[in-house]
């Protein structure tokens, strides 16, 4: 067994577990573990219809966002209005 | 009649009481109206698959009072406290959710707040029923979001997320992420580890040996520095307040050895000690990891207390009502209490009369009766009548909220865990420290040179730090702790078990701790016979106390009692219940009532009285009182047989902690003591140099129980009081108190007698590595064979007997 074999080894099992490590890290960071008894229970009524769910309210959220920046636009708008004279 | 459950709640009920309803084929049961409109109301939302995720759980039945005060989400002052706007122009509140008891509830609640327009974001912890809602609010009011919540048989009450729970959240953030790093980093360190003792014995080139402490060193990196970074803070601010603590000693230990390390890497001499800097960072970081668990769990339940404190009192001017928030109220307001209405400014009741519960402040679950010019205490709850009171404080002075900042602060800057750092290891690692130092300095001073006088100090340290200390305290504690939990004593921690066999003061709460805390019937004089099952629907009717005790005697008496329904039930205040069953009038209630309706009796006891009457005739006598736990005095003589003085602390009047002080054997007695006396009683027992442990159970004690050195709770107490508490007992034995002293007692031997091995180890052993004889083999061999000691004597901590087996 030569020195590149086992560095190649080594290296590569721990390049891909540091990659699990990250998608770990990234995971707690974006507060996907916050709720330990969600991240068990809530998989059992996980379904179609949740997915639609999550959907709705992704939608509904877009819908908010382009209204506030709607809101924002006029607002502007306003500010830069100058009445005829 | 058969029972059956009801298909909203699951609870079982008799068929007859139930409402009954017939869908297509099926039959309905419902247990109440409330029950029924939330079936039909998911039904026709198509949320019915709520049913079969719910399985068998019970919920508790759904309550009728959808609107009542919705229209204080409403106002002003309480969008100022809760609501907190995001950049967008949408509002944010936390809510806590009350009556969840499973995931399906969690489900139902989400899935009808996602259908709602204008709720833009829904999520609910499920271990903490906490939630968080954004929403439109052109599009939905809160009191409509809140409406909806209770239309499917649920409350929401708001809290502020700010106090304590996002610092605790995010700390808890932190330590999970370095605990991964350090797991990850640990386990790849131990397979490459397990190579290099295989090579050891069976010869290894040093090209492979070089390969594999480079990977070990790559990997202990970020765990040193990263999981390690909190050991690293606190040795620093220890440093800064001249203190050594057990983050100096393992954040020096591990520093050093990797330090070592480094150099024996580079200089390919001696053995590398990458594994055991990675072990000790992991191990001792898992167990502060668990504390910081803890402490969130007392923040949740602080949350709730401060949720459910009204935000507006009804103030009277002039005849004139109106709704004022909390903070406005100025000294001298008269305010308006309705019952079952919570008092949050203390005043001086002007007109009416009543009864408080005031057990969320004495510890006493009776009931008090207040009249003209009596104070009214912030806390306490309005149990039966409208009444008036002018307000002697403004909010932020009263009872309730003082109370509640002292919680807050007992939790955020416990004092505990920097008492705790114990104070052996403390001394040990300080003169490891020094023997050290000395030893380089000498090399250097005798030698001449700078590198063999460093690997030698460092020798030192690394053959003295990780195996004799890193051992000696957790594997006695462990064992302890194992022990004591399996006897129903939950040590929160295993630091104090230490602290507890320190200690010679223990205060003890009256009230449900060497009582039993609710009124027991203690003799029964039955005069003539009557049918039990009418005087178990009379005294049901009612939440008193003393009704209550006189249902569980019945109970416990009488196996089975049939359900009678009674008519014009009346109660009066602080006196009694009267109703009426087929043309018989039934009276209960104390010797007053009984007066009162001209019937003559013998009123003469010492115990609480409670006579039941038909048709003007007393056919039966009971004496009530709060009994003495079972095998009180005798614990209570073991105790002070080891030398620990008892002391009772009790909200109660002198007279009744007399009485039972004396029953006990308890000559010290401080009675009539507001929460926060309590602790500033527990201050001075400190002040004076004693180290206290405080028994209570009461939200009452929660500040007594924060304040002191070892707060022990009592297992079915108030959330609060277990929440600030170090140890739990389960089973609620005052035996279990003297088994939890002699426990930590006998942990502590062995932790000193752990410790005096690992001095003689390392009497023998620095002297060698300070000579610069410590060769890899020698330490080795030493450390296994010092740790295989310590873990065999920790074991010997298991034969502890117990006086009184169960």
């Amino acid at each position: 067994m030569s020195d590149t074999i086992v560095i190649l080894m080594i290296g590569v099992s721990t390049f891909l577990g540091a990659l699990g490590l990250i998608a770990l890290l990234w995971g707690v960071k974006t507060g996907q573990f916050d709720d330990q008894s969600k991240f068990i229970d809530a998989a059992r009524f996980d379904g179609e219809e949740e997915l639609r769910d999550a959907v709705m309210m992704e939608e509904k959220k877009k819908v908010q966002k382009q209204k506030a920046e709607k809101k924002k636009r006029e607002a502007e708008k306003k500010k830069h209005y100058m009445p005829a004279d | 009649m058969a029972e059956v459950a009801c298909t909203h709640c699951n609870l079982v009920f008799d068929e007859s009481v139930m409402i009954t309803e017939k869908e297509n084929d099926k039959t309905l049961y419902f247990c109440c109206k409330g029950c029924q409109g939330v079936y039909h109301l998911l039904e026709s939302e198509g949320l019915d698959t709520f049913y079969t995720k719910l399985g068998d759980t019970t919920l508790q039945p759904a309550s009728n009072n959808v609107s009542e005060d919705l229209e204080k989400f409403n106002l002003e002052g309480f969008k100022n406290k809760y609501i907190k706007e995001t950049e967008d122009g949408l509002y944010e509140i936390h809510l806590i959710i009350e009556g969840i008891h499973c995931s399906a509830c969690v489900w139902l609640n989400e899935k009808v707040l996602h259908k709602t327009d204008g709720i833009i974001e829904a999520s609910i912890n499920y271990t903490n029923n906490k939630a968080k809602v954004v929403w439109d609010p052109e599009e939905v009011k809160l009191s409509h979001i809140i409406e909806t919540i209770r239309s499917i048989g649920y409350n929401a009450y708001p809290y502020d997320p700010s106090l304590q729970e996002e610092r605790a959240n995010q700390a808890k953030k932190s330590y999970y992420s370095r605990i991964l790093v350090a797991v990850f980093g640990t386990m790849n360190i131990m397979w490459i580890a397990i190579a290099k003792y295989a090579g050891y014995f069976t010869g290894m080139e040093q090209n492979f040996k070089d390969i594999l402490n480079v990977a070990e060193f790559i990997l202990a990196t970020p765990v040193l520095f990263y999981s390690g970074y909190i050991f690293f803070r606190g040795a620093y601010y220890g440093f800064r307040n001249r203190i050594v603590n057990m983050d100096t000693l393992v954040a020096s230990g591990a520093l050093s050895a990797y330090i070592y390390s480094i150099y024996a890497m580079t200089t390919q001499s001696g053995e590398v000690y990458f594994d055991s800097v990675v072990m000790i960072i992991t191990f001792v970081l898992v167990g502060k990891y668990l504390e910081v668990l803890s402490k969130k769990h007392a923040v949740d339940t602080l949350d709730s207390i401060m949720g459910s404190t009204p935000t507006e009192v009804t103030t009277v001017l002039n005849g004139i009502k109106s709704l004022v928030s909390v903070e406005n109220v100025q000294v001298g307001d008269t305010i308006e209490l309705k019952p079952g209405e919570k008092v949050v400014i203390d005043g001086v009741l002007t007109s009416g009369q009543g009864s408080f519960d005031e057990s969320s402040l004495s510890g006493e679950s009776e009931p008090v009766y207040k009249k003209k010019d009596d104070e009214i205490l912030s806390g306490s709850i309005c149990l039966d009548s409208v009444i008036h009171y002018q307000a002697s404080k403004d909010v932020s002075g009263s009872l309730l909220t003082s109370i509640v900042s002292l919680l807050e602060e007992s939790i955020t800057k416990k004092p505990h865990i920097e008492q705790l750092a114990n104070s052996i290891s403390g001394y040990f690692s300080n003169i490891i420290l020094l023997i050290s130092l000395l030893t380089f300095a000498g090399w250097y001073w005798l030698d001449g040179s700078f590198e063999t006088a460093l690997i030698v100090g460092i020798s030192v340290i690394v053959i003295a730090c990780p195996c004799a200390l890193g051992l000696a305290t957790p594997m006695a504690t462990l064992v302890g702790i194992s022990i004591a939990a399996k006897r129903g004593l939950l040590f929160k921690e295993a630091a104090f078990l230490e602290t507890m066999a320190k200690s010679d003061l223990l205060a003890l709460d009256k009230t449900g701790t060497i009582t039993e805390g609710k009124p027991t019937v203690v003799s029964a004089e039955i005069f003539e016979d009557f049918d039990p099952a009418l005087l178990l629907a009379l005294v049901s009717t009612s939440n008193h106390p003393v009704s209550k005790g006189i249902a569980r005697y019945l109970t416990s008496e009488h196996k089975t009692l049939e359900t009678i329904t009674l008519q014009n039930i009346k109660s009066i205040e602080a006196k009694g219940i009267t109703a009426s069953h087929k043309a018989q009038r039934l009276l209960g209630g104390n010797a007053s009532l009984l007066q009162e309706e001209g019937i003559g009796i013998d009123a003469d006891s010492e115990h609480s009285l409670f006579f039941f009457s038909i048709d003007d005739s007393v056919v039966a006598r009971f004496e009530l009182s709060d009994t003495i736990r079972e095998g009180a005095k005798e614990a209570i003589e073991q105790i002070q047989a080891m030398g620990i003085e008892v002391v009772m602390l009790t909200g109660d009047h002198a007279q009744s902690a007399e009485k039972v002080a004396k029953a006990v054997g308890i000559s010290s007695i401080h009675s009539r003591l507001l929460p926060q006396e309590k602790a500033a009683l527990i201050q001075e027992f400190q002040n004076s140099g004693k180290v206290t442990v405080m028994v209570g159970d009461g939200i009452n004690d929660a500040i007594a129980l924060a304040q002191s050195n070892i707060a022990i709770a009592m297992g079915r107490g108030a959330d609060v009081a277990i929440n600030v508490s170090d140890v739990v007992l389960l089973d609620e034995k005052p035996q279990s108190i003297v088994e939890a002293y002699q426990i930590s007692r006998r942990t502590y031997r062995a932790v000193k007698e752990n410790l005096g091995f690992s001095l003689l180890y390392n009497l023998i052993a620095v002297p060698l590595a300070v000579a610069g004889f410590v060769n890899p083999f020698i330490a080795a061999l030493s450390m296994s064979l010092s740790s295989l000691v310590v873990v065999g004597n920790s074991m010997r901590i298991k034969i502890l007997k117990f006086k009184g087996k169960s």
